[in-house]
């Protein structure tokens, strides 16, 4: 008998790791706050007086950008990424496994693999040209943005490797116990 | 002898648009013919392959072979490349084509490419006439009236109208109509008087303005990819750089022709009143436009562009101040 | 066929095979993508074909993910996310349900009717289905089954009126569909007044009627109340705030204060500023409501960038021409390729969401529907009648795929509240007459297109 009452799908280290993510992302979420703040703001600004707007502008889909590409770790760290789980509820543990390892390293790694290498060479000829908005008005630094693609697909990356030890250490251990 | 060539071709504009995307079309007919086949365009239309803003990195990196585009679009990585594709108070397309082929133009525009890292052959492969000067909901009849105006305006001429207290914004082609019908934007520049009455302005702005200071002439780029340029034959090379010229022809040709149905129909049917700048106005535009050069002139390249323009066009003016009928 | 109509052909049947893994929908859409981008490869390297796909040409994926971050429009999205989560926890809908349920005791099935007037008031709050559902799931189901509503009626009732809010506006569905079209959100959303009303009727004549028919179906309450003024005070006192919510919405679009991007977040601060006013806004509420926010926009957006790979090969391969030259060769008249597109987008949503729907099929079918001749009214006002008209009816389309088994999201969601002994099935019977209704909408909208385009003309008109 096992005296360990934790649910025995419990793997600490990956927990300890989707849990970081998790909590990162949590504060990261306040950006939708600020978005919000920013809109009403440029509506005043626009509607009341008449000031820069192309750089409130700008920051608007700044901030956006930064919520969904962050989201989408946020997603994993929470498992609620949209699934077709008709026929995966009926899935053995041990079949949700093996799935969850082959999906990742099939489908996920190769995609996420080929959008991070050439998204390192996206932000390298941003930040060559030191590029900034096509409006003189508009922000500068256009490379900073560029950088949170290979910065939110690393995550994911990393989720995913986490996501794979996990399986894989879900696997051994219902082998061990013979079921 | 070289292998056969397929350009796969993303366009900045879309192939409907009537000088604005016809000139490629025209030119990716001609292409196999000229070529009898050893040359083949494939157009993807803005944003089917990849969006307008990235063709540049897009040839350069060979991730496609070419793309049509206006050099303006990469004011943001090189500010000297807005001058290539059209500047306020710039030349006509006649004079643009002059300084362009025999003056110092294809040279500066190619060697700002090359100084940039970039890894791109450019062809000017279109040239058009001047654009409107915008749609208004209300007369403007002083710099006073466009103080607190919110306006969509592209680019430099963006940077003139902020000099004269209008609030600029950059609103995308779709989404200017609805923004102009319901009042969060007041008045809008978009393009030439065919291009904006697809885009329905004279529905809700009744005052059109004239001339177009902001775009008196743009011309239009095909970039390759240098390593696809330098595999062609030379026998290639020339029917692409003959053919881009005879659809800078062919887009003087069609640009000018289509604009007068519009503008008819604009002023006859549509109750639009077609207006013409005060003389006091243009002054106060080419002055701000003044100020923007110099703040522009920081960035060395620009300012080197300018120049030689500038003085190319102190020039020609000796000629044209006196070859040319004045209009009326 | 030929070998890379073979590719677009397997490419289609492996996504969706390998869609029912139940591994994450984006990652199958990204990862499909790669693997037939390095068939295509290989294709060209051995089988002597110029389909000119490599490891480098793919790199433009993350120029049109880049594209994706750089939209203004779609900045909209976690904004109305957001909104309706704030909805979901101002109170507001208690209070409707409460204050209506007095309203239409008397009538059979007035019970029903509160769930359906109340998924409007939803729908034009926010544009979230799943969150209409579970909300209106949990605070009408046991109600209904306790007063002895037939199961079926119930769930079905409950989820028909939780869809409405895809294509009532605000709609998040139409904010995407407008931007992959280039059409305009305000034509889209002043389009969809009409149909979305028009459904909402629907429903409830059916209730009206099947009260009739059946009634021990929807057996009225004990102890009624009459309806005095006190009932009617209290209806006005919870529906003025949340009104004040739409028209804060739909009215800065409307005076041009605001575009329909700008409008969202001025929905969202009116959201936090009734959530206040009922005494639910706390700083726990507002960072459960960004958490969620956060999740829900990165999972949609996590599809964007699976579905943009996806295309970009589709593309490559060539798949953009080979459904055009497909639809413009079938036999049928333009009504006929329009049904038939229909048709394709019903089925497609018996597996896919309309988050792939509308980011693949679309702009796949757009440029044939484009080119077809039907003349469509846009009173001189509508820039694309035709197209706006074709969206609502794909719009509607997708609304039914909502409640189509296997995969009806609606469904989904509402199992996840239903009390235990309401099984799927049940379900299933429950939504039946729902979707014929639905297709009565969309034939009715088929046939007169001025239901959707009459409003936004005379919304715009001069
Ligand atoms: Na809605
Ligand atoms: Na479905």
């Amino acid at each position: 008998m096992n005296n360990d009452l934790r649910p025995p799908s419990t793997v600490l280290l990956a927990d300890a790791v989707d849990r970081v993510l998790r909590k990162s992302c949590e504060y990261l979420s306040w950006v939708y706050a600020i978005l919000i703040a920013v809109i009403l703001l440029q509506i005043t600004l626009r509607r009341g007086f008449s000031a820069g707007l192309i750089a409130l502008e700008e920051l608007q889909w700044h901030l956006y950008a930064i919520g969904v590409l962050f989201g989408v770790i946020y997603a994993q760290a929470t498992n609620s990424h949209v699934r077709v789980d008709v026929l995966q509820s009926r899935f053995s543990a041990r079949a949700k496994s093996v799935t969850e390892i082959v999906g990742i390293l099939l489908l996920a790694m190769p995609f996420l693999f080929v959008v991070f290498i050439h998204s390192l060479d996206f932000v390298a000829e941003s930040w060559r040209i030191n590029e900034r908005s096509l409006a003189p008005a508009g922000l500068p630094w256009r490379w900073l943005i560029k950088s949170m693609i290979p910065i939110s697909v690393g995550l994911m990356m990393l989720a995913f490797i986490n996501n794979l030890y996990r399986e894989s250490v879900l696997l051994i251990r219902g082998n061990n116990h013979g079921n | 002898h070289a292998k056969p060539v397929l350009l796969k071709t993303p366009i900045a504009f879309g192939s409907n648009l009537p000088a604005l995307g016809t000139p490629i079309t025209w030119v990716s007919e001609q292409l196999p013919l000229v070529s009898g086949g050893q040359i083949k365009m494939k157009i993807y239309e803005p944003g089917k392959l990849v969006a307008p803003l990235e063709i540049l990195d897009a040839v350069s990196s060979g991730k496609v072979n070419s793309g049509y585009s206006i050099a303006g679009y990469w004011a943001g990585k090189m500010p000297a490349a807005a001058i290539f594709s059209t500047i306020p108070f710039g030349p006509e397309a006649p004079e643009f084509a002059a300084w362009m082929y025999y003056g110092n133009g294809l040279k500066l525009y190619q060697k700002m490419y090359d100084d940039g890292g970039y890894n791109v052959h450019v062809e000017p492969c279109a040239l058009i006439s001047p654009e409107t000067s915008g749609w208004f909901k209300k007369p403007v009849n002083s710099v006073e009236d466009l103080k607190g105006l919110n306006m969509r305006f592209y680019g430099l001429g963006g940077e003139v109208m902020q000099k004269l207290g209008v609030s600029t914004s950059l609103i995308p082609g779709g989404e200017i109509f609805g923004a102009l019908e319901k009042g969060a934007i007041d008045a809008t520049e978009f393009s030439q008087p065919a291009i904006d009455e697809k885009l329905g302005f004279y529905k809700v702005a009744k005052y059109n303005y004239f001339p177009g200071w902001h775009q008196q002439a743009t011309v239009f780029e095909l970039l390759i990819n240098k390593d696809t340029w330098n595999g062609m034959s030379d026998s290639q090379r020339a029917q692409i750089s003959t053919t881009c010229k005879a659809s800078v022809t062919n887009s003087v040709a069609e640009s000018e022709y289509i604009q007068f149905e519009a503008m008819k129909k604009n002023a006859e049917v549509r109750g639009v009143e077609i207006r013409t700048w005060p003389k006091e106005m243009m002054d106060q535009f080419r002055s701000a436009w003044e100020e923007v050069v110099q703040e522009q002139r920081k960035d060395p390249t620009f300012a080197v562009v300018y120049d030689d323009l500038k003085n190319f066009r102190d020039n020609y003016k000796l000629w044209s101040s006196r070859a040319f009928i004045n209009r009326d | 066929m030929e070998i890379n109509e073979i590719l677009i052909v397997a490419m289609f049947a492996s996504f969706i095979l390998l869609l029912f893994s139940g591994f994450p929908i984006a990652w199958v859409l990204g990862g499909v993508g790669t693997l037939f981008a390095a068939l295509a490869y290989m294709s060209d390297m051995y089988l002597d074909t110029m389909i000119g796909i490599d490891f480098n040409s793919i790199g433009l994926v993350v120029s049109r993910i880049y594209k994706i971050m750089d939209n203004w429009i779609l900045v909209a999205l976690p904004m109305f996310i957001f909104m309706g989560n704030m909805l979901d926890k101002s109170g507001a809908a208690e209070n409707l349900m409460q204050s209506f349920q007095e309203l239409f005791g008397r009538i059979r099935g007035g019970l029903a009717i509160t769930v359906i007037l109340i998924g409007i008031i939803l729908a034009a709050s926010t544009g979230i289905v799943g969150a209409s559902v579970v909300l209106l799931g949990v605070m009408s189901l046991p109600a209904m089954l306790k007063q002895g509503y037939c199961k079926t009626v119930a769930v079905g009732t409950v989820a028909s009126a939780g869809t409405l809010g895809i294509l009532i506006p605000p709609s998040i569905m139409l904010v995407i569909m407008a931007d992959q079209l280039a059409l305009s959100v305000g034509d889209l959303f002043m389009g969809a007044v009409v149909p979305g009303l028009l459904l909402g009727v629907l429903y409830i004549v059916y209730i009206l009627g099947w009260g009739i028919i059946r009634p021990h179906s929807m057996p009225l309450a004990e102890n009624l109340q009459p309806v005095t003024w006190r009932v009617w005070v209290n209806v006005m006192r919870s529906v003025l705030p949340t009104l004040l919510m739409i028209i804060a919405v739909l009215g800065s679009i409307f005076t041009g204060i605001a575009t329909p991007t700008e409008a969202s977040a001025v929905g969202a601060a009116a959201a936090i500023l009734l959530a206040w006013h009922n005494g639910r806004l706390s700083l726990k509420v507002v960072r459960e409501c960004l958490h969620n926010t956060f999740s829900v926009s990165g999972y949609i957006f996590a599809i964007f960038i699976g579905a943009t790979m996806f295309a970009l090969v589709l593309r490559e391969l060539g798949g953009d021409e080979y459904i055009e030259s497909f639809l413009t060769s079938l036999p049928f008249g333009p009504y006929g390729i329009i049904l038939f597109v229909l048709g394709i987008v019903f089925l497609l949503g018996f597996v896919l969401d309309w988050i792939e729907i509308t980011l693949i099929v679309l702009p796949l079918v757009a440029p044939v529907i484009n080119a077809l001749e039907i003349s469509i009214n846009g009173y001189g006002v509508i820039d694309q009648p035709i197209m706006v008209w074709f969206v609502m009816l794909v719009a509607v389309t997708l609304q039914t795929s909502f409640l189509t088994p296997p995969v009806g999201f609606a469904l989904f969601y509402l199992k996840g509240v239903c009390p235990p002994e309401i099984k799927l099935g049940t379900i299933y019977r429950g939504v039946l007459p729902f979707i014929v209704l639905q297709l009565l909408g969309l034939t009715l909208l088929i046939m007169f297109p001025s239901l959707v385009n009459w409003f936004p003309a005379m919304v715009y008109g001069q």
